[in-house]
């Protein structure tokens, strides 16, 4: 045996998985089933192409659908080639975009410097000011929604017009567009859906710059491929150009779990034809119970649209903690209430150590709320576990908004932001126009007339002075050091574990250590923002919570103990799919969700059903049918 | 990789500057002017000289507007590098990779370049001068976000080092065991460990042998061991002689150059030289680093740039002369200082700048192949670069019209044409004619090819002039000189170089020459059709008839020979002929004695010159034409 993590790794893996970490050059897919260690050949790969590359300076590639994916296999990375991880950009699809614009967008007038506006209530305000700009009717705000469709079908707004041939109001709506556009510029800001679409624009009009990144990334590798859509797949083509072929795509077409977003099977066969790869498939699973894994397959049979000659997952693992009987069980309860409450109790009756291994899953919010009171009532800590966008917290917003307001001294937007904020928890009354009337007629930043208004409204002796004194010092080199004196200050005030402060607290301390480990502890202001922006702020959960997700929230993950509640027909599959019909593609994906559900677990998994959902009494899934678990029922 | 491209603002005598670079780059001017402040700026972006306190920045590196400016109030100094590929693919594709963060590709081009902006202001919060580097994209924004990181600027200099040889180089110091260039090649020569044993060896025999031969050493190895003893420890220390080196390293640090002139002569350590072969050695030394260890200890791709101040120090004319080939031989980039005319002689003009102070600050002048204006761009802009056959060239991130050559009437017209309509176009048609006007100053490859082969001989000195006196032929070059020093404005003496320009080229290029250095001339010119042929050769160029019309002088009569018997001279002229032993001269009437004079030009007004040597009245009675010049050469600007 060796020291070296790589290659201690490398011997651990099977023949087939070996193979793939060996591939070099040339396009290849990889058809890897749940469970059957992509990330782990994904990581190798990598390791394997800097390791054996020690001399050279190109570097690696790999997009993935999340930062927490992106983090993880950074640290698997740095963990197989110390001091090497430097050469692998390892990050998500519209990170990787944002770099790309950052560096090279002054092609497109886009300046280094931008911001990134994620949440729709910024971009409905910016749109509402784009259109009063223009002259229009503020009303086009509804157009918000397609105006983010066309950029994900990559459709400029002078195509707009074409593109919606037939619509009375395609003229309108290109104009909202472009004043949109415009706006975005001229705020030297972008939406989230403008990184991928810009990026596109960026290689397509810019071939010169396409190539460069081919020189400088000889190897790409992207992680669930199955999950890219119409524009990232596009942008992939447009970057790759005529010729090159070094992308290594790892992907699942039985998961496919984002066909609403755009991803589709589709998209594998368009790349089996547009890059002719290899194909290598890893059907052995060595995370579920051999149970779970028949089940799987049986359930994914029934699907059509799937590549050919697809095999069956094949039972890998070989250490199971619990009696067979375990591995799979079957629930039924009366009522929707009844499998809340029940199970419930069963996983109280778990006993706290097993809380933090265990997941309920469901195809809806609605059913993880009721989950998450019963667990409450059975005094079970629970969390759901979902991206989110913004701090909850007016006191944490507050102090993003000040950060973000040295970085960019003229974002008006984010003025509003930090005198809101501020207000809110201060309780006072600062009024956004007259700051800016104030920093106008005075010549002196944004910030500075904040701090004059804040000071005045809350008066002398008021408790919040010392945190509007801390915002006044504000500068870039010692900005970090004045926001932990806030945290600090806010952490005081904080009381008990569950107000959104504290969970802001706790996510702050989460994203920021996560940030520097990955970026370094010197990181500018300004990256840090950008990363913070990118992040999801909702904190990990507290040790020996049961984590409550939807399906797609599961994907990429496992626990010990799954419980996949309401498998009844209209709940999973949901009212849609089951109104579109058996073989309709809805129904596929809800298999998928169904099949990505089951696989999630490492030791056990538990169905439930119940007879009737908000009243209406609800057949059996008919997953629960194709699985294996039930007769199918005749309409009676 | 090498720097294209140098900006600087408010850094000690400069207030603004932009200048080109070439592979090598010689820059002139007189003392105080700016040049080593040039040479400093390039450090203080290549080197983190400005990070370490002590040797960091003052307040004097702040260029002032006046005595009471403050600099602490200023804006701060910003210096500008771009470095930029020469032609698509120049540079490595490792190179490349390693810079990939911060590099910029010309998507029209596809060259790659990098721009690197030091900047350095008073920082409240820390009370001192803050240096920072910030990598700009090609519209020149700073870069954030992973472009930021320290390794990259690390890596840029990594790939660009820089080395300083300045005006006082000591060879002591140069040559020492700790030095920049020497000490870091001994350190680095390998020695097998068989021949280190080897040596160990026979150095301790060789110090016992020595320490042998004559008993007293024994003796006072012995007293000295005295000192061990008051140290009054336990055991007894000992003290022993070493009378050779203790091991190879110290044998290697005390290497040093030993040169003989003629094979027979003795060998002489290096300082035992005169300076002049101390201060070239040390530029060779830089050679030897460069070429055996400077990969080893950067990149393979890394490309030195060195400044260079005056490389022609306590060296011979000859010398200085034959130095260009080898400075210019010297691998990477290479910024010179210099003050001898026999160095810049040989210093193709391309390569020359001219630096100056001037109310505005230091300038520098130099021949451009093409000059530069930030326009914005619009659609039709596009057709006219594509019509231009290559004399324009546009681009589009950093905004820039580039003009590789005279701007001419059409295409000037079709630019303003672009802009008919544009919001800023009172603006764009001012930059648009400024970049014409400019444009104007070009000289084309041809023209100075030419300059190359006839006017060697004065270029040295002419570049170092403050002021231009252009005149056909020697014997006007010996007369003008004479009349000025008895005139009591000696030419020498206020930096006036008088340019026989028939035999150096034409009138024409001088004047032009003139105009793109700004140096202030004038010409006196025969009254022929010669003569009155060169006045319009200049307006040509571009000079206003009312601007010739001033500096341009001609001859009443024909020529110099009939303006000075027209000046009533001919006495003065029949002795100067009879001293160099025409004997006839004084016998001559005026058509054979103008036969004479046109016969012995240079002669006869070598001997003139004499003649009116501490003879003020007599130069007093030499032509007009040239005693007013001589008078507006003071106040010409």
């Amino acid at each position: 045996m060796t020291d070296n993590p790589l290659e201690q790794a490398l011997t651990k893996l099977t023949d087939i998985q070996r193979e793939a970490v060996a591939w070099n050059d040339g396009a290849m897919l990889v058809l890897a089933g749940p469970g059957s260690g992509k990330t782990l050949v994904l990581t190798c790969r990598i390791a394997r192409l800097l390791d054996e590359g020690r001399n050279k300076s190109f570097r690696v590639l790999a997009l993935t659908f999340t930062n927490k994916a992106a983090d993880e296999m950074k640290e698997r990375v740095a963990n197989f080639v110390p001091g090497l991880e430097e050469r692998a950009n390892i990050g998500t699809f519209h990170s990787f975009c944002g770099q790309v614009l950052r560096q090279h967008g002054t092609h497109l007038g886009i300046k280094p410097d931008f911001a990134i506006y994620s949440q729709d209530d910024d971009r409905k305000a910016v749109l509402k000011d784009a259109l009063k700009r223009a002259g229009m009717d503020t009303q086009a705000v509804r157009y918000l929604s397609l105006i983010d469709r066309m950029k994900t079908w990559l459709i400029e707004p002078k195509d707009a017009v074409s593109c919606l041939a037939g619509t009375t109001d395609a003229y309108e709506f290109s104009q909202a567009y472009l004043a949109y556009e415009d706006q975005l510029r001229r705020l030297n800001v972008l939406d989230f859906n403008s990184l991928i679409f810009e990026a596109h624009r960026l290689f397509s009009n810019f071939p010169a710059i396409a190539g460069w990144y081919r020189r400088f990334y000889p190897y790409w590798l992207l992680d669930e491929f199955q999950d890219t859509n119409e524009a990232q797949y596009r942008l992939l083509c447009a970057m790759a150009g005529q010729d090159f072929k070094n992308v290594f795509a790892v992907a699942d077409d039985d998961q496919i779990i984002y066909q609403w977003n755009g991803a589709s099977f589709r998209q594998i066969q368009r790349f089996r034809a547009d890059f002719t790869p290899q194909l290598i498939q890893l059907p052995t699973n060595y995370r579920c119970p051999p149970a779970i894994v028949a089940a799987a397959n049986r359930l994914v049979s029934y699907n059509v649209q799937r590549t050919e000659a697809k095999k069956p997952l094949i039972a890998g693992k070989k250490e199971l903690k619990l009696p067979e009987h375990e591995h799979i069980q079957l629930r039924n309860f009366d009522s929707d209430q009844m499998e809340a409450e029940e199970i419930a109790k069963e996983i109280a009756a778990r006993g706290k150590s097993q809380w933090g291994q265990t997941t309920v899953l469901a195809r809806t919010r609605a059913l993880l709320e009721r989950m998450q009171k019963a667990l409450q009532v059975q005094q079970v800590p629970a969390v759901i576990a979902q991206r989110q966008d913004n701090f909850l917290s007016a006191e944490i917003r507050w102090l993003v908004a000040c950060l973000v307001e040295i970085v960019r001294p003229l974002d008006r937007r984010n003025l509003a932001v930090l005198v809101d904020a501020f207000n809110r928890f201060a309780e006072i009354q600062a009024s956004v126009d007259q700051v800016l009337s104030d920093a106008e007629a005075s010549g002196v930043a944004y910030l500075r007339a904040w701090v004059e208004a804040a000071k005045r409204e809350v008066g002398d002796g008021s408790a919040r002075l010392k945190l509007i004194e801390a915002a006044s010092r504000l500068e870039p080199a010692s900005a970090m050091k004045i926001a932990d004196e806030i945290l600090k200050e806010f952490a005081s005030q904080a009381t008990g574990n569950d107000s959104d402060l504290a969970e802001d607290l706790a996510a702050w301390n989460e994203i920021s250590n996560d940030i520097r480990k990955h970026f370094g502890r010197n990181i500018s202001l300004d990256a840090f923002l950008q990363q913070l922006q990118l992040r999801s702020k909702a904190p990990s959960p507290q040790p020996d919570t049961v984590t409550l997700m939807t399906v797609h929230g599961a994907k990429g993950r496992e626990f010990d103990f799954v419980y996949l509640i309401g498998l009844a027909e209209d709940v999973l599959p949901s009212f849609q799919s089951c109104k579109k019909g058996d073989g309709s593609p809805e129904m596929e994906e809800e298999r998928r969700n169904c099949f990505v559900a089951i696989t999630r677990a490492k030791e056990s998994l538990i169905l439930s059903r119940a007879e009737s959902y908000r009243g209406w009494r609800k057949k059996p899934s008919r997953f629960l049918v194709e699985m294996g678990f039930c007769q199918p029922q005749t309409d009676a | 990789m090498r720097i294209t491209r140098l900006s600087i603002s408010n850094f000690r005598s400069i207030k603004s500057l932009d200048l080109e670079l070439n592979d090598t780059t010689v820059l002139i001017g007189p003392n105080n002017a700016g040049k080593t402040a040039i040479l400093d700026a390039i450090r203080f972006v290549l080197t983190r000289r400005w990070g370490q306190r002590g040797t960091g920045f003052t307040e004097y590196d702040v260029h002032l507007a006046d005595e009471h400016a403050d600099p602490k109030a200023s804006p701060g100094v910003s210096i500008e590098i771009r470095v930029e590929e020469q032609k698509a693919g120049e540079w490595p594709v490792t190179l490349k990779q390693d810079l990939g963060e911060i590099i910029q590709i010309d998507p029209a081009t596809e060259k790659t370049s990098i721009i690197l902006r030091a900047s350095c202001a008073w920082n409240e919060a820390t009370q001192s001068f803050e240096p920072s580097w910030t990598f700009l994209n090609a519209g020149r924004d700073p870069f954030v976000g992973g472009s930021v990181r320290r390794i990259n600027l690390e890596r840029f200099w990594q790939y660009l080092p820089f080395f300083y040889l300045g005006a006082l180089r000591d060879v002591d110091d140069e040559f020492s065991p700790r030095s920049q260039f020497w000490g870091r090649l001994l350190k680095a020569m390998e020695i097998p460990p068989a021949l280190e044993f080897k040596v160990q060896r026979v150095l301790d025999l060789l110090n016992k042998k020595l320490a042998q031969a004559d008993p007293r050493l024994a003796k006072i190895a012995e007293t000295l061991s005295g000192t061990t003893r008051v140290a009054a420890r336990d055991r007894d220390g000992r003290v022993d002689l070493r009378l050779v080196p203790l091991k190879s390293w110290d044998l290697l640090s005390r290497a040093e150059i030993i040169l003989r002139d003629e094979p027979d002569w003795p060998w002489l350590p290096l300082q035992r030289h005169g300076q002049g072969v101390q201060s070239l050695s040390i530029i060779f030394l830089f050679k030897a680093f460069v070429e055996h260890l400077l990969t080893e200890l950067y990149e393979a791709d890394s490309a030195p740039v060195l400044a260079l101040e005056e490389p022609e120090t306590h060296l011979h004319p000859q010398a200085a002369r034959t130095l260009w080939t080898h400075i210019k031989d010297l691998p990477g980039q290479k910024i010179i200082t210099t003050h001898s005319p026999y160095f810049v002689q040989h210093v193709p003009f391309r390569d020359l700048r001219v630096v100056r102070l001037t109310e505005k600050g230091t300038e520098v002048y130099s021949l451009p192949a093409n000059f530069s204006a930030r326009i914005p761009h619009v659609a039709k802009l596009d057709d006219v670069v594509a019509g231009s056959g290559r004399l324009l060239e546009y681009d589009r991130a950093a905004e820039t019209l580039t003009v590789h050559g005279k701007l001419d009437k059409q295409c000037y017209r079709d630019l303003l044409t672009c802009y008919g309509t544009h919001a800023d176009r009172a603006a764009i048609h001012d930059d648009l004619q400024g970049l014409r006007d400019r444009s104007l100053l070009f000289i084309g490859d041809n023209e100075l090819r030419a300059l190359e082969t006839f006017a060697r001989r004065i270029r040295g000195e002419i570049f170092f002039a403050r002021r231009w006196f252009i005149v056909e032929g020697q014997a006007e070059y010996l007369l003008v000189h004479a009349m000025a020093r008895e005139l009591e404005y000696d030419l020498d003496e206020h930096g006036v170089a008088v340019i026989d320009a028939q035999n150096n080229g034409n009138p024409g290029i001088f004047a032009a020459l003139a105009r793109a250095l700004a140096i202030p001339w004038l010409a006196v010119f025969d009254g022929d059709d010669t003569g009155r042929g060169y006045c319009q050769s200049i307006e040509k160029r571009g000079f206003a008839p009312a601007f010739v019309a001033t500096r341009c002088r001609t001859l009443t009569a024909r020529d110099l020979e009939a303006q000075l018997v027209a000046d009533g001279l001919e006495l003065e002229l029949k002795t100067a002929l009879t001293n160099i032993g025409i004997s006839d001269a004084a016998t001559a009437d005026q058509a054979a004695l103008l036969d004479y004079l046109r016969g012995h030009k240079t002669a006869y007004a070598a001997e003139l010159a004499t003649m009116m040597r501490g003879n003020a009245a007599l130069a007093e009675r030499m032509p007009q034409a040239f005693r007013d010049a001589i008078a507006d050469l003071p106040g010409l600007a």
